[in-house]
């Protein structure tokens, strides 16, 4: 791929590798995503899903091939430096700071790119209104309810105004009404700044009905993409997550429908 | 007043009432017992300087030390008579051989060699943290103490630095200390600050939300490095001499039992331990020589006021493992922003969900997740 070809898209991984002591957690995976795109990335567990998010944002360390944000390698740059770019992610679990109030840890999601503390505070209290939050802002990260805990993490990543986020399990422990404020948090994020969006979770469903594209990875590498409709239908998808890979079985099956 | 704005207050004032009550209480003592609360000042000030960097960075240090002993003794040199300089350290460097400056410049000056000093430091330790750091910085106190009581270009060297001019006394040393307080209270609500604390709770989120740790640990380890060297010119001039084996091992020691047991995380911990162990540690240290408390005299065996005050140390850190001050600022508890949550659900960390994720193996890991969200219906039968 050339280089011309990767200033068309917003965020471009080419053939990227990643090997820990020998082991290939990813191989020559290649992903795009473009500007206000949602792209799901799916797979079974160990498929490489957090390995190629660790490997865009800077926490993974890649083996072969590169990594682009508009146009411009970042592949050696370090998180902190991507994150500058208007690159945000998320972790699994939440991460947040935990003796620091849920308003302390979003406001520093802005600060830390350099926003004023004025905008910062701005920004937080918009965020947590949005999605419900702003009662419990003065509490301590650590005594939220797992639930609030992964929208506040999410918040955090969002109140950067990236231009590109990057969620690993944002829906992990959220109850059902709870998916709804974490898609509005979303489409707050490509509203503000046109960010472009890539989504690991578990829950298919809320992936698929989030997405644009759908990315499926296995064994470190991509199986298909597609549409959500075009995923639903892969026979090897579900193949994948229920290893049968060759039966007659798993010709017939299909991602669950709701 | 705010109630956010009467915290700052407090979190501002409470360190400096605690200040202000020992320059009160001093200045109604004996010239004798003066010294000691003058000594109780300037530790409570190593003290604060210590917790600019450990207690922002989360991050030990055993090399802060350094730091006091390069700026007391370039204080002590400085302003040590031309005259008694040259009699009594005639290998010295040119540099060093002259001027003589006065006591506030040679106070200035100790800070800014303490940050210099603390900056060559800082630039080759500051990716380190835990063990690496707790070690690497205890070997530059190491290496401090054995070029200062070796290199006699650079000072006295094994001898004691004897003819300082005494200078600091309870006003200077209340303002020196009142002085510390307020650089790192302007530190500790500033951004830098903010952002390292945030690396202290998680470095790796921190760094996904792009906070670079190296350099906002470098900033508060430069004015640690400053407020040491400033409070040790105070040293110095407060007792007029200086040996080498007072500014490091057991100065490290016990300014870091005075942090730890104060509250490393708060700047109220930090002068609450600084001033309430400084008293007892000067206590246990007269006692040695003979004392009388409530008319009752006594005299403690040389060697066992430093075993009381290990022993103490750890019982302290035994009952209040997060320190006297609890981790908080003065008043924060009543002060602090926690307004009552209604309808807050409490649940155990890892919802239904969660659970459900992590259960899910590589065989149902779709139908395990949309099931725990009643979204879907369509369960695949293997």
């Amino acid at each position: 791929m050339s280089e011309s070809a990767d200033h068309g898209h917003l965020l471009a991984c080419r053939e990227v590798t990643v090997a820990f002591a020998g082991l290939r957690a990813l191989n020559a995976v290649s992903l795009t995503l473009d500007r206000a795109e949602i792209i799901g990335l799916i797979g079974p567990n160990g498929a490489g899903k957090t390995t190629l998010v660790n490997a865009m944002s800077g926490f993974a360390s890649i083996t072969h091939g590169s990594v682009w944000l508009d146009g411009v390698e970042i592949s050696r740059l370090s998180p902190e430096r991507r994150a500058h770019r208007g690159l945000a992610r998320t972790f699994q679990h939440g991460r947040l700071f935990g003796d620091l109030s849920a308003r302390e840890n979003v406001e520093l999601g802005a600060i830390a790119v350099g926003c004023s503390a004025r905008e910062a505070r701005r920004r937080t209290h918009a965020l947590l209104e949005e999605v419900g939050l702003l009662e419990l802002a003065a509490s301590p990260a650590s005594e939220l309810s797992h639930g609030d805990q992964q929208r506040v993490s999410v918040a955090r990543a969002v109140v950067a105004e990236p231009a590109v986020l990057l969620l690993d399990e944002p829906a992990a422990g959220l109850p059902a009404e709870g998916l709804g404020e974490l898609g509005s948090l979303v489409e707050h994020a490509r509203s503000v700044r046109g960010a472009g969006v890539v989504v690991i979770d578990h829950n298919v469903e809320f992936v698929l009905g989030l997405s644009d594209r759908v990315v499926v990875l296995d064994h470190g590498e991509v199986l298909t993409e597609g549409t959500p409709a075009h995923v639903r239908g892969h026979a090897g998808v579900a193949a994948a997550y229920f290893g049968t890979v060759g039966t007659d079985e798993a010709a017939t099956r299909t991602v669950p429908v709701p | 007043m705010t109630r956010s704005a009467l915290r700052l207050a407090a979190e501002l004032l409470g360190p400096l009432a605690l200040v202000g009550l020992v320059a009160l209480v001093a200045s109604h003592l004996s010239t004798s017992d003066q010294t000691d609360a003058i000594n109780v000042l300037v530790i409570a000030t190593i003290v604060i300087g210590l917790y600019v960097f450990i207690g922002n960075s989360g991050v030990i240090s055993f090399g802060q030390i350094s730091f006091a002993a390069v700026g007391a003794f370039a204080a002590g040199i400085y302003t040590t008579p031309l005259t008694t300089r040259q009699t009594t350290m005639p290998h010295l460097f040119g540099i060093l051989a002259r001027p003589e400056l006065t006591n506030v410049e040679s106070i200035l000056l100790a800070a800014g060699i303490g940050a210099l000093f603390a900056l060559l430091v800082g630039l080759a330790l500051m990716r380190l943290s835990g063990l690496a750091a707790g070690i690497a910085t205890f070997a530059v106190l190491e290496i401090t103490y054995d070029i200062l009581a070796n290199w006699d270009k650079i000072g006295p060297g094994p001898t004691t630095l004897a003819s300082v001019p005494v200078t600091t006394g309870v006003g200077q040393a209340t303002v020196g200390c009142a002085v510390a307080v307020v650089i790192a209270f302007v530190y500790q609500r500033s951004r830098s600050s903010r952002l390292l604390r945030a690396s202290r709770a998680d470095a790796l989120a921190a760094r996904g939300i792009g906070v670079s740790i190296v350099r906002h640990r470098l900033g508060a380890f430069v004015l640690s490095g400053a407020i040491c060297g400033f409070a040790g010119a105070l040293y110095v001039h407060a007792l007029g001499s200086i040996n080498v084996t007072e500014v490091y091992l057991t100065l490290t020691f016990l300014s870091l039992a005075m942090l730890v047991v104060g509250g490393s995380q708060s700047l109220w911990g930090a002068t609450l331990g600084g001033v309430v162990l400084g008293i007892l540690s000067s206590f246990l240290t007269n006692a040695v020589n003979g004392t009388t408390v409530f008319g009752f005299s006594f005299t403690l065996p040389n060697g066992l006021n430093t075993i009381i005050f290990a022993a103490l140390f750890v019982g302290a850190l035994m009952l209040f493992p997060r320190g006297l001050a609890r981790n908080r600022e003065f008043l924060e508890k009543w002060l602090g922003e926690r307004p009552p949550r209604p309808g807050a659900v409490l649940g155990p960390p890892g919802g239904v969900g969660a659970v459900a994720s992590a259960a899910a193996g590589h065989a149902g890991a779709p139908a395990t997740a949309a099931k725990s969200h009643a979204t879907a219906a369509a369960e695949p039968k293997p």
